[in-house]
């Protein structure tokens, strides 16, 4: 049962002027969606997917907010969506219209940034509340994703819900067009990915694994809901989609069979490798990327084999969800690094000054890898971290990472100080590249972790875990009083140096955002919006929200004035303990123990909070907007 | 003190090839598993076979083929109505696990 509040009363739609718009510069031929969102995109002013654009780099040209001013950013104005639990992601601004998400049960609300006081419409779908007791970590969703329509169809908004559906919502009024399922919690399945449209297509991913979920992407017609195609990260080559020159250009990853021979019988369909991160999309090249996540169980005494193709970043023809390449971070993972994280894309000389296209990856498992994002050959492999244990090198040749025995995994053994934590030295957090810097801007965490397996049997729909965790912060941190969990870096992916480098109390868990102004923006668990120094990462401005932030701020302008605005509501993973109540330290997969301390810092709440110089907004401009007029609001 | 030399030489050599793997001894391209020592090879028949059962492990794919199905049913009733059913025990001719009429 959706609820519509009230419905926008413009005869004409600020999206659809928006889109006749793009349309225009477009030429007289109908523009197809792709072109449509990059149009949209290259106005600074929108912020039309979860990284900005397809290149996924949460970067903004903008600058009117810049290091000489951002001492006078004010609150403007800020909305509630009413819903505890972890806000991650960030809203989408198109137009006059910002879109915000909320966790379960994932109520979409549109603004009217002329009046941000006003809600257009707000979709609150009727879902199975079973739903938040196979959730892995938190009920949190990381956002939504926005087709411009075209001469037949009115733009859409999609929103995942965590019982599994996909639906696609009327931007104008909010309404429901279409609904399908994608995942089912009965066999363990949620889904708390944003969707991500190419052309006329909507992807989504899959969540899961921690109940040996088998994961999988989908594509939809986002006119109908019809499925396109569907390609899973275990099992048999035809169901993973290879094409016949599936890593042809880099054999030595592993190319057909794999999915199927790196397991031992039918583990692979309970063998997890969801994706519940980020995609990113080349037009030219017609590939998407995303990772997909841990294998299942996380005992790997269960599973035997290298467990093809989870842990691995994908690049795939949006088209026909073929894969062109796939490379394994981590083969036969023994600590949950589940490679799902942000794929950013950049185009720079390499080393020997040969200019290309390349996917910088910071992954949990601590490297971060930068690879040809035209045919998936690895160009850098570096620790984020120089504390990184589990793994000694990546051998660029080979691709294979060089394994520290002493911190491998098995059961009848307790294996102590591995770092990073099954959390990973990074983790869903959207981080951004400033092309200016040529950085990339890194938030971190800093935990380490004890591990000791057991045996479970596989129920559907039950956990499928297998391990206890103890959890620590990393050997920067202060382990006896639990801070120091988190850091902030500018990384080069050519010199695989650090520019600089920041301690933070608790880990940078949302990500981060670079602007033209020559700052990153990011938010902290402990509650506050910060913006540092992209040059130095001097820390020059910061606000404490009403609760801790586990999503990316965003930017966009409005009236000519540039707004920063981000989602409040600490949760997620780190937040379990804090939101469920926890005390065992090794609760939450040992999240718990591991931010015993953040509930001195922050509480639950969950909302949007928008900044800009001074405070102005519409309201300053005008306090009469907004105001009560008899008969206006009937 | 010889002996506890030559038990701590003992417990090193020992200690030694249970952490040997490293990732690096590929059987095949993509395939470079191998088991830690005193671990299986195969855990089946094993002191850690999951025993799994494979009336379990077919029902993700039995879950995913019943929801398509509905999902298709559902496409099919908006392309010939022009109206979105969710439910489809409401959509005239649906059957459970049925296909929908070519258009």
């Amino acid at each position: 049962m959706q609820k519509i509040l009230s419905k926008a009363k413009s005869h004409v739609s600020p999206l659809a002027l928006a889109s006749a718009l793009v349309m225009g510069t477009a030429g007289l031929q109908p523009a197809m969606a792709n072109d449509q969102l990059i149009e949209l995109a290259k106005d600074p002013a929108n912020w039309v997917m979860t990284g900005r654009d397809y290149n996924a780099q949460n970067y903004s040209e903008m600058e009117d907010i810049n290091k000489e001013n951002v001492s006078q950013l004010r609150p403007a104005w800020s909305f509630s969506t009413g819903v505890l639990n972890g806000h991650e992601g960030t809203p989408l601004v198109v137009g006059d219209r910002m879109f915000v998400h909320a966790p379960y049960p994932n109520t979409v609300f549109a603004l009217d940034l002329n009046d941000p006081g006003k809600i257009l419409w707000q979709n609150e779908p009727k879902q199975n509340p079973t739903a938040r007791t196979v959730a892995c970590c938190d009920v949190v969703n990381r956002g939504l994703a926005y087709w411009p329509g075209d001469e037949e169809h009115a733009p859409l908004i999609f929103r995942t819900q965590l019982d599994g559906h996909i639906a696609a919502l009327d931007a104008e009024t909010g309404e429901t067009v279409w609904m399908m399922e994608n995942a089912d919690i009965k066999v363990g399945a949620t889904l708390t990915i944003a969707p991500y449209v190419i052309k006329d297509m909507v992807l989504v991913g899959s969540s899961g694994a921690e109940l040996g979920v088998r994961g999988y992407v989908t594509a939809y017609d986002v006119k109908t809901g019809e499925q396109r195609w569907r390609a899973f990260a275990t099992g048999p080559d035809e169901e993973l989609r290879l094409a016949e020159d599936f890593n042809a250009p880099n054999p030595h990853y592993g190319q057909f069979n794999l999915g199927t021979d790196t397991w031992e019988g039918d583990a692979w369909k309970i063998g997890g490798g969801t994706n519940w991160g980020w995609y990113a999309y080349d037009p030219e090249e017609d590939l998407f990327y995303y990772g997909s996540g841990n294998p299942a169980p996380w005992n790997e005494t269960m599973r035997p084999g290298d467990n093809k193709w989870t842990m691995s970043i994908w690049g795939r023809e949006a088209e026909t969800g073929e894969a062109k390449f796939a490379y394994q971070k981590t083969p036969h993972d023994e600590w949950d690094y589940a490679g799902v994280n942000v794929m950013m894309l950049s185009e720079q000389e390499d080393k020997e000054g040969q200019m290309r296209k390349l996917l910088t990856h910071p992954d949990r498992n601590g490297i971060v890898y930068t690879l040809d994002r035209t045919n998936g050959d690895l160009i850098s492999a570096d620790k984020m971290d120089d504390t990184v244990n589990w793994v000694k090198e990546v051998q660029l040749d080979t691709g294979l990472p060089v394994r520290d025995p002493e911190f491998g995994t098995r059961m009848d053994h307790n294996a102590r100080d591995i770092c990073p934590s099954a959390m990973g030295y990074h983790n869903q957090g959207h981080d951004s590249y400033d092309p200016e810097r040529k950085k990339f801007m890194l938030g971190i965490n800093h935990i380490c972790m004890d591990w000791e397996p057991w045996m479970l049997p596989y129920r559907a729909g039950q956990f499928f875990v297998g391990a206890t965790l103890s959890m620590y912060p990393g050997p920067k941190g202060d382990r006896e009083n639990g801070l120091g969990l988190g850091q902030i870096k500018a990384y080069d992916a050519i010199t695989g140096e650090m520019a600089w480098e920041k301690m933070e109390r608790f880990a940078v868990w949302g990500g981060t955002m670079a602007t033209a102004g020559g700052l990153t923006f990011y938010g902290t668990l402990d509650g506050f919006i910060k913006a540092r120094d992209s040059d130095t990462g001097d820390l020059l401005w910061k606000h404490k929200l009403p609760s801790g932030v586990i999503g990316h701020p965003m930017t966009y302008k409005h009236d000519g004035r540039q707004y920063v605005a981000i989602m409040y509501g600490v949760g997620g993973w780190p937040g379990v303990g804090l939101v469920f109540d926890l005390n065992d330290p090794t609760a939450g997969l040992g999240s718990v123990g591991a931010f015993r301390r953040l509930q001195e810092f922050t509480q639950m709440g969950g909302g949007v909070m928008v900044f800009s110089l001074d405070g102005e907004s519409p309201y300053t401009d005008d306090p009469n907007v907004g105001e009560y007029v008899s008969g206006e609001d009937a | 003190m010889k002996l506890l030399s030559f038990g701590l030489v003992a417990a090193l050599t020992l200690a030694t090839p249970a952490f040997a793997y490293d990732g690096t001894n590929c059987k095949a391209p993509g395939n470079c598993w191998e088991p830690k020592p005193g671990y299986p090879e195969k855990v089946e028949g094993s002191e850690y076979d999951p025993q799994h059962d494979p009336a379990e492990l077919s029902k993700q794919g039995e879950a995913l083929t019943a929801m398509d199905n509905r999902n298709a049913w559902r496409v099919w009733h908006m392309k010939q109505s022009g109206e979105f059913e969710y439910d489809v025990t409401k959509i005239p001719g649906y059957e459970e696990g049925g296909t929908p009429p070519a258009e």
